[in-house]
């Protein structure tokens, strides 16, 4: 019964965000020890297929007949009208441009860490974690309140 | 998270030995006579720096570690002082004192850019203790 409370709750999905921050953060904060190695190139957790593949776990939960995910309330790519596809796939971030072209900047020594965008991933990858943690931090009152019949 | 500490910490030591060695060149900037009392000028010592993969988490972050001590085997600065005790005596620099090459500027800067390495990583030390705690936070 107490596993299917956890369960019908967002905690699963949390806790696998809360642990993938945790991973990525030591990824981020080896970037920033090798930033004098040379040759080092910089390494990364891709934050996109992690979302993805949480989405596609969420939904496969809700709906476990048709596991094909798809997110509600917006179309697939193939059900957008021709001219919208290409704007809606490609191009999404306006500074994609500076950033590949940062990506493939290597300095004297050979190597690729960027002093600046590991600090900012590192930060946004904190927020991204305080998030996880707040938001399990309101499921678990939430669930006492009820357990308590107070708020 | 506790794997996230060991690689900074190995940051820390890497860039600490950085140091060290950077201030032991400055030190050394006039030191014309070996450590055996022979007239030799001292050679600035310069580190390199190796990801380390022994500490290599499931993630695929790895540390930092001191490859080796790389000594400058570059001619000495020859300074004409014929007066001097250990000037040269014959050949082609006679009268010449052998100073060591080393630049203050290069070490200097060097130096600058170990701190901020240093402080960086202290930083990011910093932002793992809270996630740890953050994440600890859950219980109260």
């Amino acid at each position: 019964m107490i596993q299917g409370i956890f369960q019908s709750t967002t905690l699963p999905a949390l806790e696998q965000m809360a642990m993938f921050s945790e991973r990525r953060h030591e990824v981020l904060a080896g970037n920033v020890a090798n930033l004098d190695t040379p040759e080092y190139r910089a390494r990364d957790l891709s934050v996109n297929d992690f979302e993805n593949a949480l989405a596609a776990a969420i939904e496969k939960q809700r709906n476990p007949e048709t596991h094909a995910f798809r997110s509600p309330g917006y179309l697939t790519s193939a059900e957008l009208p021709p001219a919208l596809r290409s704007t809606a796939q490609a191009n999404t971030d306006p500074f994609d441009g500076p950033r590949l072209a940062m990506e493939k900047l290597v300095y004297h020594d050979g190597s690729d860490v960027n002093w600046e965008t590991q600090i900012t991933e590192l930060s946004k990858n904190q927020s991204m974690h305080n998030m996880a943690i707040a938001l399990m931090r309101s499921q678990f009152s939430t669930l006492n309140a009820a357990i308590s019949e107070r708020v | 998270m506790i794997r996230a500490i060991d690689i900074s910490t190995s940051a820390l030591v890497a860039q600490r030995t950085r140091l060290d060695t950077l201030s032991g060149n400055i030190a050394n900037m006039s030191s014309l006579v070996n450590e055996n009392g022979e007239a030799e000028p001292y050679r600035a010592r310069q580190v390199v720096f190796r990801t380390d993969d022994t500490m290599q988490t499931s993630s695929g972050a790895a540390g930092v570690r001191v490859e080796e001590i790389h000594v400058d085997e570059s001619d000495p600065l020859y300074r004409y002082q014929p007066d001097h005790p250990l000037s040269i005596k014959e050949g082609k620099w006679q009268g010449y004192v052998a100073y060591p090459n080393i630049d203050l500027t290069t070490q200097m800067v060097d130096a600058l850019e170990a701190t901020r390495a240093y402080e960086a990583n202290v930083g990011v030390m910093e932002m793992t203790k809270s996630i740890g705690r953050d994440t600890l936070s859950i219980i109260a």
